[in-house]
Formats: C-alpha cells, structure tokens, sequence
C-alpha cells in the first residue's frame, strides 16, 4: 500500500490467561492453562454419545434422558442445519464409536444365545450355485491379476539371475585366459612386444648355439560359441608355434647288415610315435614341448651331418636326406636318421603298416644323444667360461693359459674338445653291437655243449664304452672240487680283453669267430683237471703206484695206472689197473 | 749376423681388430636386489658369478699430449687366474645414431709378473682400485655389476673404501669390428631392464672437466 511511512502493526495474542487471584502485593496469580489431555478431555466431555444420527431408529435402545435430547437436537439440528459447530467435527467419530459398540452388542449378545442352543441354533448355508457366479469369475480374474504380477517379479528375477550368470562367465574365461597365461609364464619364457605376447622356447638360454629363433605367439582363443555348450577341453589359450617346428619328431639309430646298394638310400619311413597325452597337461604345455623336441632332434642332427662331414675317418659317413650312414664294423651299418612328422602327415601315417614292426631302433642311443646335447648346452654356461677377471673375454678358462704358459701347439689343441657327438655316438654302437654279439656267442656254446656247463655272469653296472662278464666252465658234481675255470671278459669299444684266472690276459679282437675258438679252446680242459684230480685221488690211496699213464685221445683223454696193493704179512702181489676215459661229450667219468 | 726381418706394417686381423660396443649406467645400492633378479631373469640361466677384481692404470707419457693408457687386472677371488691386460681406444666417431660407444679393444692374458714388466717398460700406475661385484652373460653380452672401492694404502688390496653409494653396471659386447646388429640387440636388452637402470652410451671425453 502505498503512502506514508508503513504502520507498524503488532499482533498480540488475546488469550490471556485468566487471573485466578491476585495477591496482596500485587502479583496476580494465573490459572494454569489447560494441558493437551485435560484439553481434549474438555472437549470430549462436551460430545454427547448418547445422541447419534441414527438415535432416532434405534429410539427404543436409547435411554429416557437421550430421547429428550434426541428431540431437543433434533429441533436444534432443523434449526441449525447451516450452522456448523465445534462439536461436529467429533460427530463421525462419536457416530462411529457408537455403530461399533452396537455391532458389538448384538454380536455379543447372539453369541450367548447360540451358546445355550435352546433357542438359535447355526446351520451350515447352502451355497447356491447360481449365486457365485460372477463372484468366481471376479476371483478368476482376480487370481490370473495376481498371478500376472507374480509371474512378473519372477520373470524380472529370473532375467536378472540369467544376466548374472552370462556376465560371470564371461568374467571367468576373461579371468581364465589371465590364469593361463599366468601359468603358461610360470613354465615357459614370455615377453610382450607390442600388443602381441611372444615366447622363447629355444635352448639357447640353456647354453644353445643353434641359430633357430624359436618363438611363439600367445593369442586369445575366441572362436567360442556361447550358447553352445562349452567343450571339455576348451582353453582360453592359444599357442601358435613356427610352422617348421609343427608335429613331432624322433632320432632313430639303428644297426643293421650292410645293404648290398648303396643307391637305395632313400628317406627313412617315418612313422609317427603314438602320442601319450596325459589328461592334466595343458594342449598348450603338449604343443610347446613337441615343439622344443623337434628343435633338440633338428639341433641333434645338424651337429651329427657337419661332424659327418668335417672329421675325417678311413670310411667316410655318408649324408642323405635325414640319415646319416657310418659303418662301425666291416659289413654292418649304423643309420642316425631324423625322423619329423608334421600334423598333415597324420593321415598317411595311419595307412603304414610300419606301426607295429620295432625296426630295431635302438633307443638307448636316441637317449644317449640327447643326453650328450644337453651336456653340451651345460658346458657352454659352465662358469668355467665365466672370466675372471671380470673385464676378460669369454672364452675357455684353460685356453686363456696359453699365452702366459707358452703352450705350443699339440698342447692347444688338445685343449679343445677332442670328440665330436658323431664320434662318440659311433663308440657307443659299436659297443652296444660287440656286446650283444658276445651274448649270443656264449649262450649259444651254453647252449650246444651239455658236459661242462658254461655259466654267464654278467655285471650289471656298465659304462657306456665297457661292459664285463664272468664266464664259468664248470663240470656237475666236482664244482667244490677242482676250481672251475673263471674267465673274466671285459668288453671294450672294439677288442675283447680276456682275464683268466691264473692271471693270463688276452685280447681278442671285435671277429665272432675268434670268441668262439678261444671259448672252445677253454672247455676241454675242464676233464683234463677232473682227471688230475682223480688221479691225484688215487695216488694218495696207493702204497705204490708203478705207473700212470694218460694220453689224450681225440675225444678225450684216457690214462691208466697200476697199483700194488699189499696187506698182512705175506705179500700179494696184486695188480690192479684202473683205466679212465673220460670225453668232454659224456656227462660223466666213467671208471671201468 | 743380420737381424731377423722386423715387419713394420701395421698388425691387423686376429684380435687386434676387435671392437668393443659398450654401455653403461648406475643404480643405487637400494635398488641392487631388484636389479639383480630382473638380470637373472633376462640372462642365460646359470649361478651367479660374483667376482672381486683388482685394477690398475697404468699411463705412459709420451712426448706429445694424450697419454698412452694401459689396465692391468687381476682376479682377488681366483688369484691363481692370469692377469688381464686391456688396451682401449677412442671411441670412433661414427654416427649419432649408434646406440652404444665403440671403441677399439684389445685384450691380452699375461702372467703374474704384469706390473713388474710394465714398470720396466716406462709405464707409470695412475691409480688402482678394488672392483666387487657380479657378472652375467647373454649370448655374447656380458652385464657387470660392480662396485668400486678405492685403495687407500697402495698395494694393500684389504683397506679399501667405498667410492659412492651405487653400483657401477656396464653392457659390454666383444666383436669384430663392423657388425652393427650387435648395437641394436644390446639397445634392445637395455629397454628391458628400464625403468630400473637406463643404461646408455657415456662417451669418456666428454667427462673430464
């Protein structure tokens, strides 16, 4: 409003409390004001429950002094029809309270006169079928409401869970391609470059000096169909490995007789090693260590072909294809062939028939010659090699002797490894092949000659270049009696050193024949000791032996001797000859 | 009596010609540990060397201005090992973009009798000192890892003080001279080991004051 200064307007409450004294001094003493409770007590004093909207139906419940009111509101309520009091807003309340405690009455009072049934009894209502007809439809669709809603939540529920579940297992082959790849680190050499992960599986850590990289590549396996099942094996990852390292391969060595033409070399059949996949190795720690075989096997055989063509030897080796060819004895052939099949040639393979044929490959030289590679690598990072001091060149300890020790030539070249693999490979088969040739030599003559028993000893701890056996002749009943013969053998690369036991040493070179000879040489002279013995016997036993004679005949040896046996105190002369004969084809000596 | 023909050409070939690509780089001595897994990780698998090595200077003056300098060193740990003589040359300046500093290197194994002969040659020790430390090799690198100590009575190789609180690693290559592949494997080996070292090519002339 516009105009002069604004009015200032102050508005006080009236509600003065009302003065209930006033002292003699002065100070007025007020009543106290009236709580909450107090106050609505006040005020539900004023309400009439007596008088009710309805108290004009129920006149007869309704006592004499209400009727009165009854009417006197009645009149009051015609008048006053507009007029709005205070007291109306409790009139649904007092209107309600009042309906309550009426339905309460009459409950209670039927109640207690069907409890006494003499004058109300209940009965059971027949359902009328025609009346519950909309009612049931009502509840049909009532109910499919219901169970819609509930359907709902169980869907909503359900698609949740599902969503879930999908987005777990996508965490978990995310979260397995992690813990592969942590395994696949705790074994293999891995190293990132770029995005790509590479790996290492070369021996060149381990003292190599092939020249072949041997990496592989780590990728993510994601040709997975999720709604298809997931397969047993599945992996999240993947190895990819040089394609020339693919399958598997093997050295095969083995000795066979010479083949009458040599332009019948050819490649050597390959045929592909059943590969025992143990179910708790990885696909990728499998394909890994075919691979890093392979490597070893192609290290293996370059090595043994440029040995086989640098050393010089009186018959040169030859080199074809994947063999190598060497001959350790006239008419026998040692063949070192690299055997690689890659993963294509699995369907040719299964049409060779060359599966179950051994083929006389001799396996404890493929062994040997991986074992003597691999000490080859430990030699390269023996801390031999190592310089001291630590500014010096690699390089072998002993040869950095030379210069301050003025070694001449012969002396630095005996420093440097004399014996190549090839070299000493063909050692080793040549001993394998004398020894298995002795064993078959002596069993055969254990085997053919029944008087003096041979017996074959052989020791079991052998070197690789010298094996020894102990052979006894002994003949059947007189092993306490007269020593057997022991002959000790020592089988060597290519002699046969022969001990016998009264110290005799003789050498009997790598020839079939000459074992056989000397072996036969020995049986013979098993009967001639039992007949010592005998003999020896018998001359104990004699007073007098005029005479003894043995000759040897051609199957054996006979002898004859004379005794004079004399007794008591006349003398009888008696003879008595005794002639033995005994051969080494009949088991026994026969006395006659 | 003639004297026997004396060549006056030049040696070349053998080891004579021989290059050494080299890098260099430091680490404190609390990173050490760290430094040494990582290396045994990234080298040829074999034991860890460690070696104490004794060094010393050695410097002929001459009439013109730079100094011919020879080190001599031996091992403290293998005392029956022959010393070691090294000749290093200027580092060449080819181009920038090599990674590491090539110098020509010459090294000779020689016997015990090493510091007498030199005096007797006219050479002069320059200075000596203790190195300790641990070696590894990769294919033809050698990583040492060294600490250097200085001597403080000459000739007792048992009184020695450490010179800094860090470790001395060096990336050394010995080849022919003329192979440039080795620079970028040993520039290749040096980004493995960041960020724990950054080895890198210090060129020596450029250190002195």
């Amino acid at each position: 409003m516009s105009g002069g200064p604004a009015v200032r307007v102050s508005i006080e409450s009236s509600c003065e409390k009302q003065v209930q004294e006033v002292a003699l001094d002065g100070t007025e003493t007020y009543v106290p004001p009236l709580s909450m409770s107090q106050n609505l007590a006040k005020l539900a004093q004023r309400i009439d429950f007596s008088q009710g909207s309805d108290s004009e139906e129920d006149g007869a419940e309704g006592e004499p002094r209400d009727r009165e009111w009854g009417k006197q509101e009645q009149e009051e309520e015609e008048g006053t029809v507009k007029f709005q009091p205070s007291l109306w807003p409790w009139d649904s309340v007092r209107n309600n309270l009042r309906s309550a405690l009426t339905e309460m009455c009459v409950l209670y009072d039927v109640l207690s006169v069907v409890k006494e049934k003499k004058y109300m009894a209940l009965d059971p209502v027949s359902q009328d079928p025609t009346a519950g007809k909309t009612p049931q439809v009502f509840q049909l669709i009532s109910k499919k409401k219901s169970l819609a809603i509930a359907a709902q939540l169980l869907v909503k529920g359900a698609e949740k869970l599902s969503k879930s579940v999908t987005e777990n297992q996508e965490n978990r082959r995310q979260r397995d391609f992690n813990s592969e790849l942590l395994r696949l680190r705790s074994q293999w050499k891995l190293r990132k470059v770029g995005d790509k992960i590479l790996g290492d599986l070369s021996y060149r850590s381990a003292g190599s000096l092939f020249p072949h990289h041997g990496t592989f590549e780590v990728i993510k396996n994601t040709d997975i169909d999720l709604d298809k099942k997931i397969p047993e094996d599945y992996c999240p990852l993947d190895v990819l490995i040089p394609s020339d390292l693919d399958g598997s391969a093997y050295i095969k060595v083995s000795i066979q007789k010479q083949a009458p033409d040599i332009g019948d070399l050819g490649t050597v059949n390959l045929f592909r090693r059943p590969q025992k996949n143990k179910g708790s190795m990885q696909p990728w720690h499998v394909k890994l260590e075919a691979a890093q075989n392979v490597l070893l096997c192609k290290e293996i055989f370059a090595q043994l072909s440029r040995e086989a063509v640098q050393i010089k030897s009186q018959i040169p080796h030859i080199v074809v294809k994947n063999q190598i060819i060497s001959q350790p004895f006239p008419g026998l052939q040692l063949s070192i062939s690299l055997c690689h099949s890659t993963s294509g040639e699995k369907k040719n393979n299964r049409a060779s028939p060359e599966k179950s044929k051994p083929d006389n490959h001799l396996y404890v030289l493929e062994h040997n010659l991986h074992q003597m590679m691999r000490e080859f690598h430990k030699q390269q990072l023996s801390s031999v090699v190592m310089p001291h001091p630590a500014t010096a060149p690699f390089g072998h300890k002993r040869l950095r002797l030379a210069g301050p020790l003025a070694y001449d030539k012969t002396e630095i070249s005996n420093l440097q490894q004399s014996e190549g693999l090839l070299e000493k490979i063909i050692k080793q088969a040549k001993h394998i092949f004398l020894r298995s040739r002795t064993a078959r030599t002596i069993d055969s003559l254990a085997s053919r000659i029944e008087d003096p028993q041979i017996q074959a000893h052989w020791s079991n701890i052998n070197d690789v270049y010298e094996s020894s056996v102990k052979v006894l002749i002994t003949s059947q009943g007189y092993e306490q009696i007269c020593k057997s013969i022991q002959l000790q053998l020592n089988i060597g690369v290519e002699q046969i050193r022969v001990v016998h036991r009264d110290g005799r040493v003789i050498t009997l070179s790598h020839q079939e024949q000459e074992l056989q000879d000397f072996l036969l040489s020995q049986v013979p002279q098993l009967p001639s000791k039992v007949f010592n013995f005998w003999s020896s016997f018998l001359a104990v036993r004699s007073k007098s032996c005029r005479r003894a004679t043995s000759s040897r005949t051609p199957s054996g040896a006979t002898s004859e001797g004379r005794t004079k046996r004399s007794t008591g105190a006349r003398w009888r002369d008696e003879t008595s000859s005794t002639r033995w004969s005994c051969s080494w084809l009949h088991s026994l000596p026969v006395l006659r | 009596m003639e004297a026997p023909p004396v060549t006056v050409m030049p040696v070349t070939g053998g080891t004579i010609n021989m290059m050494e690509y080299l890098l260099q780089g430091s680490v404190l001595d609390q990173a050490l540990d760290s430094l040494l897994h990582r290396l045994r990780g990234l080298c040829d698998s074999m034991e860890p060397e460690t070696f104490t090595d004794h060094e010393l200077v050695y410097l002929l003056k001459g009439q013109q201005g730079n100094p011919f300098i020879l080190r001599a060193r031996r091992s403290l740990s293998h005392p029956n090992t022959p010393w070691h003589l090294r000749y290093l040359g200027q580092p060449e300046v080819g181009d920038k973009s090599r990674h590491a500093l090539v110098r020509n290197c010459v090294d000779v194994a020689t016997s015990h009798s090493l510091p007498e002969f030199l005096n007797e040659m006219g050479f002069r020790m320059d200075h000596e000192f203790v190195a300790t430390g641990h070696m590894f090799r990769k294919g033809a690198m050698k990583i040492v890892v060294s600490k250097l100590s200085r001597i403080l009575v000459p000739g007792n190789t048992e009184n020695t003080e450490r010179l800094s609180l860090s470790y001395l690693v060096e990336l050394s290559v010995l080849a022919p001279a003329g192979q440039d592949t080795v620079s970028e494997d040993m520039r290749s080996f040096a980004e493995q080991l960041k960020p724990l070292i950054h080895l890198e090519k210090i060129d020596p002339s450029k250190q002195r004051h």
